[in-house]
Parts: structure tokens; sequence; C-alpha cells
């Protein structure tokens, strides 16, 4: 093995993530050189912080050879319990803890399915999604949702040293999930079925209740995504586009977190941050909603063939 | 197979399990019939044809893909689209023909990735979809537009005293009844999914299953020209209920999401009682979250009964 | 009058990574013949008829057809020259009918241009009567039992006018009464001029239904004759007889330690006699015999991998009944310590594209509870490294740009590593050059010396016998004989599993 050769490796290890955001960077200081100071990246950064915690569950799901499509649901589910004065009379904290509960008791239901009676992932959470998102509008019906507490808002828009409260948070918690990963015999699990469910199987990995822990940890992410989320909007609100998913899955993708890698964490973290770009980007061309889907969708599917097409070669 | 399966599965054939669909339908047609006076009018009955048949149109060229183990969430959108497309203020003959054209590049770009570029169908369709959603909120961004007057015809009225949507269904259960179960094409497709055929019986297979998702993009553009026709305009929203409705109907009626095992009239029985269902839910004032809500455990509890090997994905 | 051969084979050579499964082979059939095709494991019979049944292709040599060269891309370019093969593993489409599967792909067509079901039918039903067949052709493949399968697979090559059949392995499968309806329609084929490749171990179906022996060796001819010729003793002698190189090491005086694994009463399928096999500490116990016997079956059977029909297995003090359950019968047996080692590295054992050291360790890692922090094992990875003799750059290298006696040694020191008590060895050196495979015995005996116990398979009964204690010689799923290596040879072992 010469140095040369496992250094064109290493280069081709890089996520493409990293590249895009490199390019994304260079453009928006070409075109709006008055953008590129802390203080407005910060906001950028601070408008993805809830996708970010959502892809930290999706590149473990994704990364067990499953998928998580019920992100949507979840988050709609929690910013209806919190924002709708069902619970207006409980205390701050049992609220936080139930709207957890929520997230990885939904987690449970799809990593069952998927883990031990070994349904399809995609069409269990797609489902499951639907059914969230019925009984949403089903209870919004009957009440409302009215005023975020004063408290979520205050955090939101706090700031530490020009760096907003969330962006903090959300590297705390991508540094928290790379640790556990890095240091955890789960994660070891998870890498193991990323690169062969065969031989992990034939190793002693537990590869069902990983597979179902891997949803119940995604379900919690989604649901603390939630909270972050609606601590960004003043009112709760009903309507939610789908792209948050699409958005998850693309930025997974394409921090090199696909089915038969092993999860990393950064790689994604830095596909969030392009997409961050990305949308600041898309504006200020001029570019509208149609467009972003498009663009969305030709991600994921040119990632999606990039990573095919090596895997073949190999 | 699952203890569960193995009760189920008919014995002799690879059509799947759609007797215990049929039952329920009946069982729900009975129930309705009973419990409201409208179920049974003329005007209700028509309704139903109305609602089912863009299902059924989308549910055949699913099943098609489902058939050779692939899976096609790009439909949804590719209605819409059509709709976008039918409402451009253009005649009929250049609006049609673009939206059929518009279909196969769809479907062969599915295709494409599916086989040449071994994306896996779900990836792959998930992607397109949101290509395909974005080009409808392009070509139509808000429910509007002129739609021909030949379309409208179209899709209204009576042809020789029977209901247009009648004729529309029938059409639709005979050209694809023919596809899958009437042709060599059709049985290569059940080949397929059942196995492996290249080398043994040299069956091409990549071929084919380009032409699987090009028909599941031919067929949703034709379900997207009727609801064109129905509404009279172009809606980008539209169409995005009809993808996972067509995966549920396609499961509902016995076809086995692993490939290899379904049939037409499965997935006839299965959009009936789903078309039933909403149907009988609307007549009962159901409200229509509740609908979604069922619509979503009724997925959910057929894809729990339908046996897999893999996990995941 | 010399009859023109219908198939002629001339020097055939293959390679596989390297190795050299056929060299210089030839081979001839003639018309109205049943021409049987012998050999030890790894002689290159099957390599021989998969390059005529176009699934592989010959890296030298010619093939010609009816007097006329022919090259074969794959197996439907085969039959479409006459060359139909039954192979083990079956290729027909379960979904689909009898008559479906005959003429896929070439399927009759009505006026509107539909499927002719009833064409199909009756053809097919002309067909397999002529073969002596009562089957419905309506009926789905995947209904049929394993016999009634291979004869529609004969079916099938008929009626595409095959004239050359090649059976691999026929038998294998079947009971008495099925074989006997297996003979009949050999017989038919062969009175119909048409010739059958017979690939077989079963001494007395050769010698009832065959004309001619072909014998092959290390991939080379060792001579053609006609059955009625030889003798079975002579048959054998041909098929063994090699050096036993200087590569084991050596093995221990025999002493009577306690038995850490036994089986009783296991029977394989519900046809199968109840045999029991014991494995005691410091041994190495190879499951010996022809390939394909059962001896996969046998070993996967005690990790959940396969289901046995009945069984107990004694491991320590804890005794379990078979069949174990599929999705956690491995880490049961890990609990235990017993290590299963599958056969296929790179598709079953290794995680090719992540490093030296979580290949190693995963084992360990697998017993403990997903919260537990994974320790560096640092100690763990070294001293394996070291005591394996592993060549590589640093234990995050990929395993999957090591060599393949290195990767090997990983996927043992995996096992190793995890303390365990008793190993379950698939083929321990396979594709594996011969330093390494020298490396890998001193490693097992090692193993055993301090301790452990090991159950070992392979293809190379050489291999097992320079290897192991104790030999069980495996045929038709289940045990037929047991010897200890001393008194085992090729022949005898070969004798022992031909019944002679």
């Amino acid at each position: 093995m010469t140095s040369r050769s496992s250094l064109l490796r290493a280069a081709l290890r890089i996520p493409p993530s990293c590249v895009v955001f490199a390019v994304l960077l260079i453009t928006l200081w070409v075109l709006r050189p008055n953008m590129m100071n802390p203080a407005i990246l910060g906001t950028f950064a601070r408008q993805v912080v809830p996708l970010g915690i959502v892809v930290l569950g999706q590149l473990l799901v994704i990364s067990s050879r499953s998928i998580d499509l019920s992100a949507g649901g979840i988050i709609l589910l929690v910013n209806y319990l919190i924002s709708s004065g069902l619970l207006y009379s409980w205390p701050l904290l049992p609220i936080i803890l139930l709207c957890l509960g929520v997230g990885l008791a939904v987690g449970l239901v799809n990593g069952l399915l998927v883990g031990k009676r070994r349904a399809s992932a995609v069409i269990v959470t797609l489902a499951i999604n639907i059914v969230l998102i019925g009984l949403v509008e089903y209870l919004a019906n009957g009440k409302p949702p009215g005023d975020v507490p004063a408290e979520f808002r205050a955090l939101y828009n706090l700031r530490f040293w020009t760096i907003p409260a969330p962006v903090m948070f959300w590297i705390a918690l991508a540094g928290i999930m790379s640790a556990f990963l890095g240091a955890s015999v789960f994660g070891r699990f998870v890498w193991s079925i990323g690169s062969n469910p065969t031989s992990a199987h034939f190793s002693g990995v537990p590869v069902e209740r990983t597979v179902v822990a891997a949803h119940v940890i995604a379900g919690l992410m989604f649901a603390v995504a939630a909270l972050v989320q609606t601590s960004s909007i003043a009112v709760g609100s009903v309507r939610f586009g789908p792209e948050l998913v699409m958005n998850s899955i693309a930025a997974t993708i394409l921090g090199g977190v696909v089915f038969g890698r092993p999860a990393e964490v950064w790689g994604p973290f830095v596909g969030v941050l392009c997409f961050a770009l990305l949308f600041v980007v898309m504006t200020t061309i001029g570019v509208q909603e149609p467009g972003k889907l498009i663009v969305q969708g030709l991600i994921i599917l040119l990632a999606a063939i990039f990573y095919g097409l090596r895997s073949k070669s190999n | 197979m699952s203890k569960v399966g193995r009760i189920f599965f008919p014995a002799n054939s690879r059509h799947g399990l759609w007797t215990i669909p049929l039952l329920v339908a009946i069982c729900c047609c009975v129930g309705l019939a009973i419990s409201t006076a409208d179920f049974v009018s003329r005007q209700n009955v028509l309704n139903l044809f109305a609602q089912a048949a863009p299902l059924i149109l989308v549910s055949i060229g699913q099943m098609i893909v489902i058939l050779v183990k692939g899976l096609d969430l790009s439909v949804g959108s590719v209605v819409s689209l059509t709709t976008g497309i039918l409402s451009l203020n253009a005649p009929f003959y250049v609006t049609v023909p673009a939206a059929m054209l518009n279909a196969a590049v769809v479907g062969l770009l599915n295709g494409v990735a599916v086989t040449r570029f071994r994306v896996h169908p779900i990836i792959a369709t998930l992607s397109i979809m949101g290509i395909t959603q974005g080009a409808a909120m392009f070509v139509r961004p808000s429910a509007g537009g002129t739609v021909a007057s030949e379309i409208v015809a179209l899709v209204s009225g009576e042809l020789f005293g029977i209901y247009m949507p009648v004729i529309w269904t029938i059409a639709a259960i005979l050209v694809g009844w023919k596809i899958v179960h009437g042709s060599r094409f059709g049985l290569h497709l059940f080949a397929i999914g059942g196995g492996e055929t290249a080398a043994t019986f040299g069956i091409a297979e990549q071929r084919n299953e380009v032409a699987a998702y090009v028909l599941s993009s031919c067929f949703a553009a034709a379900a997207g020209i009727f609801l064109a026709g129905r509404i009279a305009s172009g809606d980008p929203n539209i169409g995005t209920q009809y993808a996972v409705d067509s995966i549920t109907a396609v499961a509902l009626g016995g076809t086995q999401l692993a490939g290899g095992i379904g049939s037409l009239h499965g997935t006839l029985i299965g959009c009936g009682l789903l078309a039933l269902i909403a149907n009988g839910m609307n007549l009962l004032n159901v409200s229509a979250f509740v609908q979604t809500i069922v619509k979503g455990a009724i997925l959910l509890l057929v894809i729990a009964l339908q046996p897999r090997k893999n996990i995941g994905l | 009058m010399t009859i023109e051969p219908l198939v002629r084979m001339t020097s055939i050579s293959k390679s596989f990574g390297g190795i050299a499964a056929l060299e210089n082979v030839d081979f001839q059939l003639l018309p109205g013949t049943v021409h049987a095709l012998m050999g030890e494991n790894g002689a290159g019979k099957s390599t021989l008829m998969k390059i005529l049944a176009g699934v592989v292709q010959p890296d030298d040599g010619m093939i010609r057809k009816a007097g006329r060269t022919v090259q074969f891309a794959s197996p439907r370019e085969a039959l479409n020259a006459g060359i139909s093969t039954v192979f083990q593993e079956h290729s027909l489409l379960a979904n689909l009918s009898i008559a479906e599967n005959m003429y896929l792909g070439k399927e009759p067509l009505t006026v509107l241009g539909s499927v002719d079901v009833a064409r199909m039918e009756r053809n097919a039903r002309e067909t397999l009567r002529g073969l002596g067949l009562n089957l419905d052709p309506a009926t789905l493949v995947g209904n049929l039992t394993i016999a009634e399968r291979q004869f529609v697979e004969i079916a099938r090559g008929i009626s595409a006018n095959a004239d050359v059949i090649i059976l691999d392995e026929p038998s294998a499968a079947l009971n008495a009464a099925d074989v006997e309806i297996l003979n009949a329609q050999i017989l038919s084929l062969k009175q119909q001029d048409k010739a059958v490749v017979y690939i077989s171990h079963r001494m007395e179906e050769i010698f009832k239904i065959c004309d001619t022996i072909t014998v092959l060796k290390d991939g080379r001819n060792v001579d053609t004759v006609p059955v009625a010729t030889i003798a079975p003793k002579r048959l054998i002698a041909m098929m063994v007889g090699r050096e036993l190189a200087e590569l084991f090491p050596p093995k221990p005086a025999r002493t009577e330690s306690e038995i850490v694994l036994s089986i009783e009463g296991l029977r394989l399928t519900p046809d199968s006699p109840p045999c029991s096999i014991h494995l005691r500490r410091g041994e190495i116990v190879a499951l010996a015999g022809l390939e394909g016997q059962g001896q996969r079956e046998l070993v996967r059977s005690l990790v959940g991998q396969h289901a046995a029909h009945e069984g107990r297995v004694r491991i320590g003090s804890r005794e379990l009944a078979l069949p174990l359950p599929e999705d956690h019968g491995i880490r049961m047996l890990q609990a235990l310590g017993v290590g299963f080692v599958p056969e296929d590295r790179k598709l079953e054992g290794l995680f090719l594209d992540l490093s030296l050291a979580h290949n190693l360790t995963i084992g360990l890692h697998s017993r403990h509870f997903e919260l537990t922090p994974a320790g560096s094992d640092r100690d763990v990875i070294a001293n394996s490294i070291r005591n394996l003799s592993i060549k590589a750059a640093t234990p995050s290298t990929p395993v999957g740009t090591l060599s393949g006696g290195n990767q090997q040694k990983v996927l043992l020191g995996r096992y190793l590593a995890l303390g365990a008590d008793i190993l379950l060895i698939e083929e321990p050196t396979r594709g594996v050059d011969v330093g390494a495979k020298a490396e890998i015995y001193k490693l097992l005996r090692a193993y055993t010396n301090a301790g452990g116990a090991a159950i070992v398979l392979s293809r190379e009964t050489l291999e097992l016998i320079g290897l192991c204690d104790r030999l069980y010689v495996i045929h038709d799923k289940h045990v037929v004989a047991e010897m200890p290596a001393g008194q085992a040879t090729e022949h005898a072992i070969l004798e022992a599993a031909l019944h002679r």
C-alpha cells in the first residue's frame, strides 16, 4: 500500500457535503459579500437547526439500512401539544418530557414494526406519518393551536457571543451523538449493520434490537427538533412542508451516510449547513419554492447514483 | 413465510390473497347500505366511480412496478404535474401528448436509475418525486388555469348511456388486464419478481423493469388527465394522496411488496375497498382527518401482515 | 464404425483467482449413452460441466457440439444449442407454473397476443408423460417437492429439444422411490439417443445405469473407462492418492479429556437416521466426506442457521434442543462459549470497509450491552496481531485491503479474542496461500493445546487428515463412520463415504 494510494483513498472518503459547502460559501461570498459576518451566518444556521437535529436521527436509521419518514408527523404533533393550550396548565418541564416521550413512543412503534415484524421501513414510517398528521388535524379542528409559551421564544432568541443558542445546542447534541457512536458498543453495532448485516449477524450483533433502538433514538431526536422548531415560531401551526423529511434524507446522503456506510455525524452536519447556504443562495439568485424542491430531489438522486457507481466499481 | 401469512395464502396461485379484502368490501357495502339511505342512490354510486377511477389507474401502474420488486413514490407528483400541463392554455392535441411524453421521461429516469445505476427504488423514486413535484409547482403554482374543453367532455357526461367515469374504469381494467395477465410481458414481470431469470431463461430483466416504471408513470398521467377534466383546472397538490393510496390499494389487494405475487383483480378489489371506506366515511360524516388516520392505520395493518425476510428498507 | 461424439471438449483449462480448477481436460459424449463423471472434492467435475452448461467460460480449450465449434455466454445459449442442465441449486421460478417454467422465454402466443396457456399446458403434459410423470402442468413450482422440481427441470431440457442433459448430483435429495423414477427417465432419454452426464457419488446408481465413467483428479483427466470393465475398489483408487505436505503441526499424544460438546440423536431431516457426535477438550475434530453431504447443515444447525429435524446438544452443563431459533441462535451459543466461523469471509464474515480493529473486536463487543463504552481494546488488538502474525499497516487499515490469508486470520482472530472455548469452523483456509495455511494450522493447534476444542469442516480431505485428531465421515446427511486421524487416509474416508 503506497502512501499515495492511501492518500487518494482518504481524499475519496471526504463526504461530498464538504465540497458542496465550500462551493456554496464561495458562491455566497461572490454574490453577497456583505452577508459574510458571524451574526448573519449565525441566523442562517439557526434556521436549519431543526433540520440538523432531525438529521442526527435520520443518519442513525439510514446507517442501519432503514429509513424514517415520520419526522414531519412527530414535529407537527409536538408543535400542537405545546401551542394548543391542551397542556396550558402544566409547568414547562413536564410538557417537554411529554413531548420527548411522544417521540420515543412513535420511534418504538416504528422500530418494532421495522425491526421485529420486518415490515418495509418506508411504508411503515410513511403510514405512521399520515396517522400523526391526521391526528393533529383532527385535534386542531376541535381546539385550534394558540400561542407558543413565551419561555420557548426567549430561549430561541438567546445568543452567546453572537452565536445563537439553538446553534450551540445543535453542535453540542451532534458532539454527544458523535461521541456516543464512537465510544459505545451500540455505535459498533450500527457500523457493523451498515457495513454488512450478514456478517453482523454472524458476529453476534443483535441486529433486530439495534434497528429498533435506532428508530427509538431517531424518534427522540425528531421530538427534540420539534421543540426547537416550535420555539422559532410565535403561533402554533397545522400546515407543514413535507420538505423537512426530504431535506433530512438529502443532507444525510450528501454527508456520506448511505445505506451500507457507517454512521458518521459530521458529514451530514456539514450537509445541513449546505442546505442553510443553499436556501440563501437560491433566494438570492431568485429561485422560488419549486426550484428548491427540484434541487433537493436532484441532490438525492445524484448522490445516490454516485454511491451506486462507486460501490459497483468496488 | 410468517405463520400468519401461511394460513392466508391460497395454495396454487400467484395472485395473492384477494379473497379476504373482497369479503371485507362486501361487508362494507352491506353495512353502508343498511346504515345510510344515501349509499345505494344512483348519485352516490356514480360518485364512487368518479372517486375510484383515478385511483384505479394509478394503482394499476403501481402494481406493475411492485411486481418486479420495485416501488414508485413519484406517481402522485406525476398526477399533479399532468393536471398542471393540461391546465396550460393550449389545445388538447398539444397538452395531452406533452403530458404523456413527460410521463414517459419520468418513468425512464426512474427505470434507468434503478436498473443501470443500482439506486434503491425508494431513493430513486423519492428523489424524482421531489423533482416532479417541483416541476408541478412551477407549471401551476396554485390551482387554476384552463383545461381544454375536449378533455372536460371526455370525463363528464355519458357515452352510449354509460357514465364516463365508468367507461374510464372499464377501459383501465381492460388495458391493465391485457398488460398483466394477457401478454408475454406480464408473465415476464411475474418471473422477474420471482427470481433470477436472465441467465437461465434469457429474459431481458433490465429492459422489462424500465418498461414497468414507464408504464407506471403513464398510468399516473392518465389519472392526471382524468382529474384535470373533472376539476377543469390544474392543481399541484391534487396528486399527493395517490402515492400512498396506490400502495395501500395494491397491498390491500394481496400483491406482495417483495414481488412476484399479485393480480389485477386483487388491485381492483383493493381500490374498491379504499374507495368504499372513503365514501362510507363521507356519508357517515366522519371528519376528513379521522379518515386520514383510518387510511394510515389500514396501510400499517396490511404491511405488518405481509411476510418479509430483510430488515429495514 | 465410429460414432461422431455429440459433444467433444478438448484441452479445457480454467483458473479461479490464480488457482487452477481444470488443466487440459478432455471429455466427450456419445449419443445414447449415460456417462458418469466422478472425482473427489475439487477434482473439477462441477467446473467442467459448468463450462459445458454455459455458466462459466473456459480460459483455454475448445468445445465442439455435433461437429461445430461453440461458445456459450449463458445457460440460455447452451440450452439453445441443445445442452440442458439440472444443477443442485434449482433455478426454477417458484411463483410460475410447471408449464410456464418450461416455456418461459419461448411462450406460444394466441392470435390476440396472450400467452396460449392451453397449448403450453398441453405440450408440457405430453413431455411430462413422456418421462413417466403424472404432474399437473398448471401447478406452481413452489408447491412441488424437491424431487418433482428436479423432474420438471429435466422435462424443461427435453421440451427445449436438448440432446445433452447434465445431471449434477440428481439423486442427492431423492428417496429410493423417486430414484427409481429418475432412473426410468434416464433410460428413456438414452433410448431416444440423447446423452446424459451423471455427476454423482452414488456407486450403486452409477453401476446400475451408466455406460462409461470419466474420473478427474486435481483438475486433470485420470481415465475414461466403460462401466463393465471396472470394479468399485479400483475406481476409488483412481480418485485418490496424493502426497501429504509437511504443513501440519505435531499432534499431542491422545489423553482422555472431558467432553465439552456432545450432540445426541441428531437428525437433519425426518428421513435421516439419528447420529451422535462428541468433542473433547484439546481435540480438533473433522467432519469429513464428500462435498455437500450435510456437514455444513450439521454445523449450522448448532447455531440456528439451519433447521435440523431434531437433536439434543450438550455444551458443558447446558442442554439445548434442536432446532434453534434463527435470529438469536448465534448469540445464544456465543454466550455459552461457542464461536461459529462462517465459510465465506467476504460475504458472511468480515466487514470489508471497516478497520482491522473493528473486525477483531466486534465479537467481544457483541457480548456487552449497547450502552457500555467500547473500550479501545488496544491490548487485545495488539496481542491478536502479534499472535496471529497478521501483516497490516495499522490497526485502522480497512480489512478489505488485506491479503486472503491475513483476512482469514482476522476472521479467526475475532472468535479467538472472544475467548470461545469451542470453535465451529467452516473452511479454515479457503482461498489462502500455503504459507498462511501453515500459520493457521499452527494457530488452531496452539488454541486447542491451551484448552480449546474445535470442529472443522473442509473440502480438502488432506487438510482434515493432517490437522485433526479424529474424523467423522458424513454422507447423506448423517454420520457413517468415525476414525482416529492415524487410521485415516483419503482412500479410507472415501470408502467409508461410499459405503464400501
